[in-house]
């Protein structure tokens, strides 16, 4: 197993987010993460990525346990993330963007830079290298978030709404991307409320309703399981 | 290519000139040449990892009473006692930054506690005997002693700022260029998403805090041996750090040559206002005033900030 | 230290406190609104001060006669720089709007200095000097009126933000600034007018002080300093909390001079500071916000 959750609760004073919570990842797989809104998604990868400590609960990654640790400690574990509202640095060119997660394997500038070109090039940014990234648009922007985890090398990379605010069009190409991630050997966690995207891409799909899983199995099952149909049904009357 | 030359020009021509200077005009580029270092050591934590301190005096401060008390009462040369101000600079601000910072103040609450840093240093100092109190030191300086860092003429102490200066902007450069620089701007953006990158945050920025504290305690040995008297408002006051930060930030702050360039624009112009209304104390620091609410308003990134953005567009 | 000393360091303490409250209550209001912290407060104070020292000298105009005039005239002016200088930059950066207001105090602080030089001046009105016991304590007539007045001048501020429409659009804009856009709320003229009064607050408390304070161009630096620990302390944001904070500081500062020579009291007063930001920045009172 890559990834363990163990039975992870939160508390945020007299708010519990998210309750004796639990997923698995194992080395190749593509999991997918679903919930209505405000389920506690988010703040699940929170806890994975060492934003937030856990009030309870046990989560492991390669066997060992990382709560605790510091979010950049994870990622030299080989976790990586991206964020819900994208979090580029706005001041810097693309290539320094991705250069900084490169830095995660190595302290030679030059390596880093190769590194974050190949990168680049292979989330299909290579032409906006020099671009200041304030001046990308949302699509790019969420390529350069994944392209700046991915220069982390990850083993696993965990993936925030990446579709959110896309057309079909630019859906189609990151499901591609993602695909093709995956094809590299890095496994992945994915929370995203564009359903065919995630009914087409996980193996495996977990199911949140008010910081409890209600639901986990193959895509197809979920999608017929009545305890999750009444939770999307509930959330829109 | 063209900006190199301009460069080794610029630099050829502060080597060779100031012989010729009358001595008003040398005694003005050796403040341009000190508040720029300021600037630059000010930089290294301020524009680049974008924590904006208010008490870097603190650092200044330390460095000039160490030095000059080593010199008073054990006759160590200020060339040592600098690198040891330094030392013990740099102790402290790992001292106050691991406090700030491991407790997680960002932003304005970061510069407040710094200036509260500075101010108690100040109100120790005031309240100390053994240093003066507010009567301050006075480092004996009549014969030219070059080993313990005393000079005839103001020409030594023009080059020695000079290197100093030179040296920032070179140590400045090579920052910009490693896997600090990179690490220290992503902070500066974003630091949740720098650490979900893999960047420590805390231990890049305690790294910036020990180098920029160490480069600022410098400056203030070199204060002391120059003017040859401190005392605690001079060197812990906000004055200090406010200097600092206005190189920087008028200058560009984030850029290697921004804090001298602002030295170079504010500078001679605070002293052509102190001329210009001879006994009027107070019109050369308003003028800063103005400038740096001018600059915030239509040059945010400061002089080679918006140079920057002319060369990209 | 004995009783009296004891009793005589929470006497002055408290009554300087109900200044300090004031102040770091327009501070706390101008930060509620604005998300700035104003370095520029105490240099408004600093003028405030020197207006009334020339309404007194020049038309002998009782100081806290002439509230009556600097209250609004600060509070006009207040308006007009948040209009002038801090509204069109209210989307520049965090750093760089401190940098505004730290700009604005130099503006101020050195004009004051370039118009009067930096010669103490001082207010003397013949109550100046009054002054009764209370028990072994001494209390001075113009620092209980100072405390009185800042009081008032508070409970006034709390009215006017809980009872009037535009105080109430004050705190619709603090505590939720998408929200108070919606619902129509002319946004721009309440940050000025927030500022304004923020501006106006800090000008009453320096007339009141005025009796007993000097009067120079570096007088609304140490205010400025008290006042960001009362606002840390009582939480940013919080006026209620910058009140009684006030009084708290004030006492800390007092009963720190009994205890240290000198200056050293406001060490007291920074360690004080330096705590709160590192454990507890969302102020001892709580209800303020946080980093």
């Amino acid at each position: 197993m890559l990834l363990e959750v163990d039975g992870v609760t939160k508390r945020f004073g007299g708010l519990t987010a998210v309750s004796r919570f639990s997923l698995s990842v194992g080395a190749g797989e593509i999991v997918g993460l679903i919930g209505p809104n405000g389920a506690g998604k988010t703040t699940v990868f929170h806890l994975i990525s060492g934003f937030e400590p856990p009030t309870e609960g046990a989560i492991r990654f390669k066997g060992v346990s990382i709560v605790g640790a510091k979010p950049h400690a994870i990622c030299r574990r080989g976790l990586a993330r991206t964020f819900q509202i994208v979090q580029p640095f706005v001041n810097l060119t693309t290539l320094e963007n991705v250069m900084v997660g490169a830095f995660n394997c190595t302290d030679e500038v030059g390596t880093a830079r190769q590194r974050a070109v190949e990168v680049l090039d292979f989330v299909g940014l290579g032409g906006r290298r020099n671009v200041a990234a304030r001046e990308l648009t949302l699509p790019d922007r969420k390529r350069l978030e994944m392209a700046r985890g991915l220069a982390t090398r990850p083993e696993l990379l965990l993936l925030d709404e990446v579709m959110s605010g896309l057309n079909p069009t630019e859906i189609e190409e990151v499901i591609g991307l993602i695909r093709r991630i995956h094809a590299q050997g890095v496994s992945l966690l994915i929370i995203e409320h564009v359903m065919r995207a995630i009914m087409a891409l996980s193996q495996r799909i977990v199911v949140l309703h008010h910081g409890e899983q209600i639901g986990q199995g193959r895509p197809e099952d979920v999608a017929r399981d009545p305890k999750v149909i009444e939770a999307y049904l509930g959330e829109e009357s | 290519m063209a900006a190199e030359v301009v460069a080794s020009l610029a630099v050829g021509i502060l080597v060779v000139a100031p012989p010729f200077l009358p001595p008003y005009f040398l005694e003005i580029l050796i403040s341009v040449m000190l508040f720029g270092y300021l600037g630059a050591a000010w930089n290294i934590l301020g524009g680049y990892a974008g924590q904006f301190s208010f008490g870097h005096a603190a650092y200044f401060g330390i460095g000039a009473y160490t030095s000059t008390l080593l010199f008073l009462t054990l006759g160590l040369t200020p060339w040592l006692g600098m690198l040891a101000g330094g030392v013990l600079a740099a102790v402290f601000g790992l001292f106050a930054g691991y406090l700030s910072f491991r407790y997680g103040l960002r932003g304005p609450y970061f510069s407040l506690v710094t200036l509260a840093f500075a101010e108690m240093l100040r109100v120790v100092a005031v309240n100390t005997k053994a240093v003066g109190s507010s009567l301050g030191l006075v480092i004996p300086n009549r014969e030219s002693a070059p080993l313990n860092f005393v000079f005839a003429g103001k020409l030594p102490y023009y080059y020695v700022i000079l290197a100093m200066a030179l040296a920032a902007l070179w140590i400045t450069r090579r920052l910009e260029r490693s896997k600090l620089g990179y690490s220290l701007l992503a902070i500066r953006e974003n630091e949740d998403a720098a650490e979900a990158a893999g960047v420590d945050s805390l231990g890049m920025k305690l790294r910036a805090m020990a180098l920029s504290s160490f480069l600022t305690a410098l400056g203030g040995t070199f204060y002391a041996q120059y003017f040859a008297y401190i005392d605690p408002t001079i060197t812990f006051g906000p004055a200090v750090s406010i200097q600092g930060l206005l190189q920087a930030i008028v200058g560009g702050a984030g850029t290697v040559l921004g804090p001298v360039i602002g030295a170079f624009v504010l500078t001679p112009m605070s002293e052509l206002s102190r001329a210009a209304l001879r006994g009027r104390a107070g019109v050369d620091v308003m003028l800063y005033g103005l400038v740096l609410i001018l600059v915030i308003s239509f040059l945010p990134n400061g002089l080679m900030g918006w140079v920057r953005r002319r060369r990209r567009a | 230290m004995t009783a009296d000393l004891l009793l005589q360091a929470v006497v002055s303490g408290l009554l300087l406190g109900g200044v300090y409250g004031l102040v770091a209550s327009g501070l706390s209001l101008i930060f509620g609104v604005l998300r700035i912290i104003n370095f520029a407060h105490g240099a408004v104070m600093m003028l405030a001060m020197y207006t009334t020292y020339w309404l007194f000298t020049l038309l002998k105009v009782d100081p806290y006669l002439s509230i009556l005039v600097t209250g609004p005239a600060f509070f006009v002016l207040g308006m007009i720089i948040q209009r002038l200088v801090i509204e069109p930059n209210r989307f520049a950066a965090e750093h760089n709007q401190l940098m505004l207001t730290l700009g604005l105090a130099l503006v101020l602080e050195n004009l004051a200095l370039v118009l009067w030089q930096g010669d103490f001046r001082t207010v003397r009105p013949p109550y100046a000097s009054a002054s009764f016991m209370l028990g072994e304590a001494l209390v001075e007539v113009p620092r209980l009126v100072a405390c009185g007045g800042a009081v008032v001048m508070a409970l006034a501020l709390f009215a006017f933000l809980r009872l009037t429409d535009v105080g109430k659009a004050i705190r619709a804009l603090a505590e939720e600034p998408e929200g108070a856009m919606l619902m129509g709320i002319d946004v721009r003229r309440i940050r000025a007018v927030a500022f304004g009064v923020g501006s106006g607050c800090v000008a009453v408390a320096g007339a009141l002080v005025t009796p007993f304070f000097y009067v120079a161009p570096d007088v609304g630096e140490s205010f400025n300093i008290m006042a960001f620990v009362v606002v840390v302390l009582g939480g940013m944001g919080n006026f209620v909390g910058a009140l009684l904070s006030g009084f708290i500081v004030g006492l800390a500062e007092s009963l720190g001079a009994t205890l240290l020579p000198g200056s050293l009291k406001q060490l007291v007063v920074f360690a004080l500071f330096v705590l709160v930001l590192l454990f507890r920045p969302a102020g001892l009172v709580g209800g303020g916000r946080g980093r």
